[in-house]
């Protein structure tokens, strides 16, 4: 008998969980040999100050503080359109390292335009993804920071909004 | 050795420029030219148990990097230099005696202007023998032996901050907590921040200093049984360093297990102060 017949058809792919610019990022780093995904975790380090909040911008949460899980400043500046869709920026100070510049980059584009809510339901299992398991392994408390400052940030736009409608 | 030094002696052969970092992918975005990479952790910590590689892998390391046993091998990297500091004593750790650390680090040599390349060098491999030992009778100290050391009143030098000598803090300031149960420090130990033996820009300071620091200051003598420690050995190493090659203290020991063996381990004797 043809076993083939008997098993059940493979169910469509579930949809992602992931903003689907998040997604394509994974989806790109995921294809990478480890040497190349190192080259583009520099590249999008390069481009960290390239996040920063440009002339005129307005916010609706600016967040700088130094913690302890990082070597240096970092300024979180979120705006929230009409659509309640989130639009980042951020600031580094000189001694952050260099996957954490790499994630500043990679989260602000990837997370363009998702929705707080979207933000705050991401699981962070993508970000070994991005960086490679071994990395993590190796200097896991630099690579989940920017995103928790992020969900932080919206957390407590999210609490305002709620005591608004309050 | 100095910035200026190393600038006209980037391809001097018999050398290799080695560069350890903490921050993992620093050396990818730019490195001095001809220089390799050796991760602390990565490439010198064994991947499961608590401890080094062996003296087979660090021959394979050696080898694939175009050391020789005869290569003088210069040290540099971010933090002002610890782990490049970590770095030679692991390699003093397996016999290599030719090593030398670059002053300021890549702090000094970046802020300086000087070159900078992404070009990772290939060099031909080498066959470093196996070394026959690994020195950790001579240079290293583990718990039970860093315990004998508080017992008997021999010098241990802690070289954390102040806050973490006084278990206000577990953890390096400005760093994540990372599982140590326990404060303070051994008991016994003297207090001297590893940054008292550098000077602003990371360099090291000047031989009378360093004396008047740890000789008069610490009262440590030249032939005395010393061990320093730390969070995980990466400080430690740099005052170990200052200590064996900047006095030529004879019997310095680093205790990479540092507080965070100590400070989880079950009865493990704690002072505060």
């Amino acid at each position: 008998m043809d076993k083939s017949c008997n098993e059940p058809p493979e169910p469509p792919d579930p949809p992602s969980v992931y903003p689907p610019k998040l997604a394509a990022i994974i989806g790109l780093f995921e294809s990478l040999p480890e040497e190349e995904k190192r080259e583009n975790l520099v590249a999008y380090s390069e481009q960290s100050r390239r996040q920063e909040p440009k002339e005129g911008e307005k916010f609706d949460l600016e967040d700088v503080r130094k913690d302890e899980e990082c070597t240096d400043t970092v300024g979180v500046f979120l705006r929230v359109d009409a659509e309640n869709r989130a639009h980042f920026r951020i600031t580094l100070g000189p001694q952050v390292q260099t996957l954490t510049k790499a994630m500043t980059s990679i989260l602000c584009k990837g997370l363009e335009g998702a929705t707080l809510g979207e933000i705050m339901e991401l699981p962070a299992d993508f970000v070994p993804r991005i960086v490679g398991g071994h990395l993590v392994r190796i200097r896991s408390h630099t690579v989940y920071y920017i995103l928790t400052r992020m969900k932080s940030a919206c957390k407590v736009l999210l609490n305002r909004q709620r005591a608004e409608r309050a | 050795m100095s910035t200026e030094w190393l600038s006209d002696h980037l391809h001097e052969p018999n050398t290799r420029i080695v560069e350890s970092n903490e921050d993992v992918l620093l050396y990818d975005t730019g490195h001095l030219p001809g220089a390799v990479h050796i991760d602390w952790r990565q490439d010198l910590q064994d991947p499961l148990v608590r401890d080094y590689i062996s003296p087979k892998a660090f021959a394979e390391l050696c080898s694939r990097n175009g050391i020789g046993p005869d290569t003088t091998v210069l040290f540099y990297g971010d933090k002002s230099n610890w782990w490049s500091c970590y770095a030679l004593w692991a390699f003093r750790l397996f016999g290599h005696e030719k090593v030398k650390i670059l002053d300021g680090g890549r702090d000094k040599w970046i802020k300086e202007g000087r070159a900078v390349t992404k070009e990772k060098p290939q060099f031909a491999q080498t066959e470093y023998p196996v070394p026959a030992k690994r020195y950790d009778a001579e240079i290293r100290a583990f718990y039970e032996e860093a315990l004998e050391q508080s017992k008997a009143a021999r010098p241990l030098i802690d070289v954390r901050s102040p806050g973490e000598f006084k278990g206000e803090v577990t953890h390096m300031p400005e760093y994540p907590q990372e599982g140590v149960l326990r404060g303070g420090h051994i008991p016994g130990a003297r207090s001297v921040p590893w940054k008292t033996a550098v000077k602003d820009d990371a360099t090291f300071k000047s031989a009378d200093e360093l004396q008047a620091i740890y000789t008069k200051g610490c009262g440590l003598k030249p032939d005395d049984d010393i061990v320093a420690y730390c969070r995980i050995g990466e400080r430690s190493s740099h005052t170990w360093f200052v200590l064996t090659y900047l006095l030529g203290y004879t019997k310095v020991r680093n205790y990479d297990g540092s507080w965070t063996e100590w400070g989880n381990k079950v009865r493990a004797p704690i002072e505060r102060s």
